[in-house]
This record gives structure tokens, C-alpha cells and sequence, in this order.
């Protein structure tokens, strides 16, 4: 009993104490934070991921396979699965107002995607998101009236285009498509115009969006949008031989942002019927190549992928191993569908997302090392506690307290050390975790300091997420290590000689 | 038929003990015995240095001897396991040294309550903790110190701070009481204070044994000797035994 009072003594009344809870405290803190970032970079990769692919993806070869549609029945029929759909992904070239750029493209049915991988909620430019640019840029009051006339009849034109609406159904409105030409390849007025086809490229696409130091993009420097793209694509045949380039007019309906980078930097989205035509995926008439007239039979048309979602709580695994029996089975009783890979959508990143994972294990191990310090330094300070404390050893010796009792003293010392430590530094990493972002502004803006550039890195604000599993560990290490860092001191205590413990000066 | 002779409540035999003093060695107690009846006062003169010190801690299980041993109601001390030993200490013997050895951080009170905590389990404790609460407060007030209970030792006089150990050594109703120049460090006034209350102590029945440099101090024993040499001389009254 007499320990437990001789502890809460101890570490109420003295200042060396304070500086072990305080070793612990940031040693704590500092490995919660590093962990939550990491955690939530790699979290916020996974969403990217999954919002992009779905949860599991059926590929093909660049040639595509048919009879996706009856696949995508029985697949659709499967209990575990919500929905699935059809994809082409190819290369090709896409002439942009500010040049030319080498693409990956996918071709969608947008509605249908919307199901898989909420492709709607990926959209960048909606009208909430048009009025925040807007508003950071309204004319100041002492602004001209024509300037702000100029500005409101933007801002009454803007407020009423629905990129979004336009981009899932990705057709440009007919005031955006060009006017058919007459003979002469003159603009014809007397023809109606028929909505193009459009396309949705990535935010990055081309270097017409910049973000600003916080992070946001401003619409009015956006000048891709309502403009018009030259996607050119090769279309390959089976045996790999390269037909003839195909090219069309697309209008840029809005932008997307998954937040990749490097899909955002590099993909565009376009019709999937659009897409299956230019790369004559479409369903045609089957010619023999021999004698180059008509078979008179017809051959359907192709997809290189399928994406599946799963219920809500489906283990992705699982649904991968039903989808490849489904596959399976499918391509037996239709042998001209080539299908090579079923992955879940980890699988498809895990050379990315392991990159990630192995970044933070490492991140991880360093402060753990940096931990070891934190141990070291508890032994040290908890060695000038018990040389401080050694006449009360003696004291206590006298009295007849017993060696164990004197060591485990001190053990309980580094453990309460090690709890009120790992408790303040836990709080100290839960309030710098859940205001990171507003850290790092305040920094920005009083000191210029920017530890977080959204220029640089995938994501605009610093990612963070706690986890509870994570968190607990680290605490309970915490505790461990002040125990670890008490138990030289502690022994050495126990082993002092109680008659030279009263004797010391 | 005549009764057997009453076992003395302690008795030391031949101790030896040995310091090592700048790599030589120092040979501090060179076959000391002494015998200590129960209710006495005895007081052991001897010169700064002389081991008066070290032979109390052996008298009290602090430290062990090379050779020798001490018997406590017959039994050797050293042959005690390590928490016997430490009951001995604990409950049997009670130490006034000349420094006072109080715990800093705690009051009055409480450092003379922990010597009656050290002996209890957590949870024993609850069931005595008011009980040593108000023996060590009648201590306390007993030596005049009723109104300086919550009174850390920084703030209280040398006397004071000397009666606090006196009761705190008290606490457990040892048997015997070791004092090591327990005025040594007080001025001549209140060492006699000091030395009052030890013969109130006596004459409630407590054995004493009291080293000392001080003749006048030892006066107040019943019984004296002096060690000299590394060995216990007849002192001003009593014989060696």
C-alpha cells in the first residue's frame, strides 16, 4: 500500500519525473501521428483505388472479348454482387488546346459505371464547386460596373450549365457541337445540329488547372472545358497488326479527379460506343479475309474488362473467387471469349499500394528506433530519480520496507510514468491529428512554412485517420517501454546497501 | 527447583565488521557482546568513528555482520529469510538517527503512518489505515506535536523533526527502541527534550539502546560502556557482559 502512495507522491511533487512523462508524451504522440497520416495516405489510396476499378475487374486483352453483356448478366445474377460494367481501356492521342498528349482512355457507359464505382461523385466541376471559384474571385466593390455586370452574366451562365448531367451522359450539349458543313466545308445553318459525343479527361490532364497553395482549382483559369479534343486511337487487330488510325471530335464536358495523380494525370473517360467503334470493337459484319466479302454473319461486339462491385461488407477476396468459377464457366460454353485476369482491385495496385504499405511499416521501424532513445532516456532520468531519492531508500530500508518493494517502486514509477505519458501524448496526437489541416494554414500563412504541398503530393489536404487498432498497440508499447526503461533503475535501487543509502549525501 | 533464567531480549556475540576504506581495510567491530535485558536503557559511548553506528544497525538487521551473530528472543537474526528480516525491522525494532531520516515529501503524520503501512498488504490496509492514523496522531500529540500533524519536515524545527522520527520508530510498539545520536545534531536544550522524552519511554517499560559521543547524554542510561577499539569496555557504571 505504502508503494502506491510513495508513487503518486513521487510524481506529483518533483520536476524530474515531469521531463520522463514528457519524453513519453512526444515519443507517443509523435508515432500516433506519423502512423495516422500514413494510415490515411494508404486510406485514402485504397478509396482512390476502389473508386476508379470497383472491386473486382475481368480483363481481357487489348482485343477485347465479346458476349460481355451476357456475362454481365450472369455476373449481375451472382448474390454478392450489386453491379457490373463494361470497359474499354486503350492508348491514344488527344489533342488538347495546349497540345498533344498521349492518353490512357476508357471507354464507359457512364450510368453504368456510376453504379459500380460512383463515377458521378468522381466528377470534378459541379455547380457548388463552380460558385466556390467563383465567389474567391468576385470584383472587388470599388470594381468597375462593367466589370461586375461582366462578372454576374458569367456567373447567371455558369449557374445554369450542369457539367455533371452533361458528363453522364457524355454528349456535349448542341451549343457546344460543331455545326455540320455543307459540301463546300462550310458551316451549314440550314442543318440541325446533333449533340457530339463527349469527353471527360482527368483534372491533370493537360496543364490547364493549377492548383493554388491551398489546394483548390479556380474554374475561371479552366480553359478546357466546352472545348474541343482530337482523340486519335490504333485500333489492333487479334494477331496484333495495327489498322488504321482513327480520330474524331470530342467536346470536354467536365473533368474528373480521383485523387491519383497519376490517373488524373492521364486518363480520359469517352463513350463506350464511340470507343468500340474507333477501335472496330464494334459489332460488324464478319468478312472473310481471303476473299474480303461478307460471311453473312455478324460479329459481336467487345470489351476489354468488365467492373464488379460487391454488396456493401462483401469480402472482396471471396467475390474475386466466385467471379473467376462464374468466368469460368462462362468461357467454356463460349470459347472465343479470351479472358485472362480476374483481380480484385488491390491486386490490379498492389505493386502501388504495397509501395505505400512498406512505407509506412518503414516509417514504423524508424521510430521505433526513435522510441529506443525515448527508453534509454526514461533509464537515465529514472536513474537520477532513484540517486535522488536514494537517502529515502535507506529510509525506507530502515523502516522495514523490503528490496522487492523498493523495486517495484520505481517499476510502478515508470508505469505510471508510462500511463500518464501515453495518455497526454495520445491526446496531444488525437488534437494535432484532427487538426492537422488547420496546422498547417495557420503555419502557411504566419510563417510561410508549407510541410503539406497539395502541388506535390496526391491529395489536397493532409490525410490522417486514427486507428483505434494502431493507437492501442502504440499505447500499450508506451507503457511497456517506461516499465523497460524504469527496471535498471529499479534494480539498482533494490540492491542499494540500506546503511550506505543513509549515509548518502 | 529454580526457575531458568530469563532469555535477554537481545544479545550480540562476537561481531565482527569490516569496511574498506580507500582499498585498506578497516576493521570497525572486532568481537563485540553485548547482552540487552528487557526495559533497559543502555547507552554506548564511543568516539566519532569508533563503529557505534554500525554495530546499532547490526543490532537492528540493517546491515550483517562478517562474523558474529545477534539473538533476538534466542533466534539469530541473520538467519532470518530476507522478509523476516525485514519484519524484524519493521515491527520489533524502531530507529531514531541523528539526522531524523524523515521522507521529505510527506507530512508529519504520514511518515509516522508509513512505517505502520509498510507492514500491511493493499488490502489489509483499509481495515488498520484508521487505526495507525489515530495511534500516530496520539504519538504525535503525545510529544507535543498535535498541532504540526500536516506539517512537512521542511517545516518543522530540528526537535520537531527528531520527535516525528521518535514516534514513527514508536509506531509498531517495538520491543526495542535504537537510537544513534539522537541529540547529535539538536542544541543543547533540545537535546534535553530530546532526552526527556526517551526516559518517559523507559519508564513506560521501553528498552533502549542509545550510542552516543556524549557523556552527559549517556548519563541518563541506566547502563554504560564504551567501545574502544573495535570492542566494548566497561563504561562509567555497568559491567560488560
Amino acid at each position: 500500500m505504502y508503494k502506491l502512495l510513495i508513487i503518486l507522491r513521487y510524481l506529483r511533487r518533483k520536476l524530474t519525473p515531469m521531463f520522463a512523462v514528457l519524453a513519453v508524451t512526444l515519443c507517443t504522440a509523435m508515432v500516433i501521428i506519423v502512423i495516422s497520416i500514413m494510415g490515411g495516405f494508404l486510406e485514402n489510396m485504397r478509396h482512390a483505388a476502389q473508386t476508379l476499378e470497383g472491386d473486382v475487374i475481368i480483363q481481357g486483352d487489348m482485343t477485347g472479348f465479346p458476349h460481355y453483356q451476357e456475362l454481365i448478366t450472369q455476373i449481375e445474377k451472382m448474390p454478392k454482387v450489386k453491379a457490373a460494367a463494361a470497359t474499354i481501356n486503350s492508348y491514344g492521342l488527344l489533342n488538347l488546346e495546349d497540345g498533344l498528349h498521349t492518353v490512357e482512355i476508357m471507354g464507359i457507359d457512364p450510368e453504368a459505371m456510376d453504379k459500380v464505382v460512383g463515377f458521378r461523385q468522381t466528377l470534378f466541376w459541379t455547380p457548388e464547386k463552380i460558385r466556390e471559384s467563383l465567389d474567391r474571385h468576385a470584383p472587388p466593390a470599388d470594381a468597375s460596373d462593367i466589370a461586375k455586370r461582366n462578372y454576374q452574366l458569367q456567373r447567371e451562365f455558369l449557374e445554369k450549365l450542369n457539367l455533371a448531367d452533361m458528363a453522364m451522359k457524355l454528349q456535349a450539349p448542341p451549343e457546344w457541337s460543331p455545326r455540320p458543313r455543307n459540301d463546300s466545308e462550310q458551316p451549314d445553318a440550314t442543318r440541325e445540329v446533333k449533340p457530339a459525343p463527349a469527353i471527360v479527361p482527368g483534372i491533370h490532364v493537360g496543364g490547364s488547372n493549377i492548383r493554388d497553395e491551398k489546394g483548390q482549382y479556380d474554374f475561371h483559369n479552366n480553359r478546357t472545358i466546352s472545348s474541343a479534343a482530337t482523340l486519335t486511337v490504333v485500333p489492333v487487330t487479334k494477331s496484333g497488326g495495327l489498322l488504321e488510325p482513327a480520330a474524331r471530335k470530342l467536346i470536354v464536358v467536365n473533368e474528373f479527379k480521383s485523387g491519383l495523380y497519376a490517373i488524373d494525370a492521364n486518363r480520359v473517360y469517352v463513350p463506350l460506343g464511340l470507343l468500340q467503334e474507333m477501335l472496330r470493337m464494334d459489332a460488324h459484319a464478319d468478312v472473310d479475309p481471303e476473299t474480303g466479302a461478307t460471311t453473312g454473319k455478324m460479329n459481336p461486339g467487345r470489351v476489354t474488362g468488365i467492373v464488379v462491385k460487391g454488396v456493401p461488407g462483401t469480402d472482396v477476396n471471396a467475390l474475386r473467387d466466385g467471379i473467376y468459377q462464374q468466368v469460368k464457366t462462362f468461357v467454356s460454353s463460349h470459347p472465343d471469349t479470351l479472358i485472362y485476369r480476374v483481380e480484385t482491385w488491390e491486386e490490379k495496385h498492389s505493386t502501388f499500394l504495397g509501395a505505400v504499405l512498406k512505407e509506412k511499416f518503414l516509417v514504423t521501424i524508424l521510430f521505433s528506433f526513435i522510441s529506443i532513445v525515448a527508453i534509454v532516456m526514461i533509464a537515465v532520468i529514472f536513474y537520477m530519480i532513484v540517486l535522488e531519492k536514494t537517502r529515502d531508500i535507506g529510509i525506507l530500508r530502515a523502516i522495514g520496507a523490503s528490496w522487492p518493494g523498493i523495486m517495484s517502486i520505481f517499476l510502478g514509477y515508470g508505469l505510471a510514468v508510462g500511463i500518464v505519458g501515453a495518455g497526454l501524448g495520445f491526446a496531444l496526437a488525437a488534437a494535432i491529428v484532427k487538426n492537422i489541416n488547420a496546422i498547417q494554414d495557420f503555419l502557411t500563412r504566419f510563417f510561410g512554412l508549407t510541410i503539406w504541398n497539395p502541388e506535390v503530393y496526391y491529395f489536397d489536404q493532409i490525410p490522417s485517420q486514427m486507428n483505434p487498432v494502431e493507437v492501442t498497440v502504440i499505447l500499450i508499447v508506451a507503457v511497456i517501454a517506461s516499465v523497460l526503461g524504469a527496471i535498471v533503475p529499479a534494480i539498482l535501487a533494490a540492491r542499494m546497501n540500506p546503511v550506505e543509502a543513509l549515509r548518502y549525501e | 527447583m529454580s526457575n531458568p533464567p530469563a532469555l535477554p531480549l537481545l544479545k550480540a556475540r562476537d561481531l565482527h565488521k569490516t569496511y574498506r576504506m580507500g582499498g585498506q581495510p578497516l576493521h570497525v567491530l572486532r568481537g563485540v557482546d553485548l547482552t540487552v535485558a528487557g526495559g533497559e536503557w543502555l547507552a554506548v559511548l564511543g568516539a566519532s568513528g569508533s563503529g557505534k553506528s554500525t554495530l546499532l544497525h547490526l543490532l537492528g538487521g540493517l546491515d550483517r555482520p562478517e562474523e558474529g551473530d545477534v539473538a533476538y528472543h534466542g533466534e539469530n537474526i541473520f538467519d532470518y529469510g530476507n522478509g523476516k528480516l525485514d519484519r524484524y525491522r519493521n515491527t520489533q525494532v524502531g530507529f531514531v538517527f541523528q539526522f531524523y531520516h524523515l521522507l521529505p515529501e510527506f507530512t508529519a503524520l504520514e511518515n509516522v503512518v508509513m512505517a505502520a503501512q509498510i507492514s500491511s498488504s493493499l488490502l489489509s490496509w483499509p481495515g488498520r489505515r484508521k487505526a495507525a492514523r489515530q495511534r500516530a496522531g496520539e504519538l504525535l500529540a503525545s510529544l507535543g506535536l498535535g498541532d504540526r500533524l500536516r506539517h512537512r519536515p521542511n517545516k518543522l524545527s530540528g526537535g520537531e523533526r527528531q520527535r516525528v522520527a521518535i514516534a514513527r520508530a514508536l509506531i509498531n510498539q517495538p520491543a526495542l527502541l535504537l537510537a544513534d545520536e539522537p541529540t547529535g545534531n539538536l542544541d543543547a536544550d533540545t537535546g534535553r527534550q530530546i532526552l526527556e522524552v526517551f526516559a518517559g519511554l523507559h519508564r513506560q517499560g521501553q528498552t533502549i539502546v542509545m550510542v552516543t559521543h556524549d557523556e552527559r547524554i549517556a548519563a541518563a542510561a541506566d547502563r554504560r560502556l564504551r567501545l574502544e577499539k573495535g570492542r566494548l569496555a566497561l563504561g562509567a557504571a555497568s559491567g560488560v557482559n
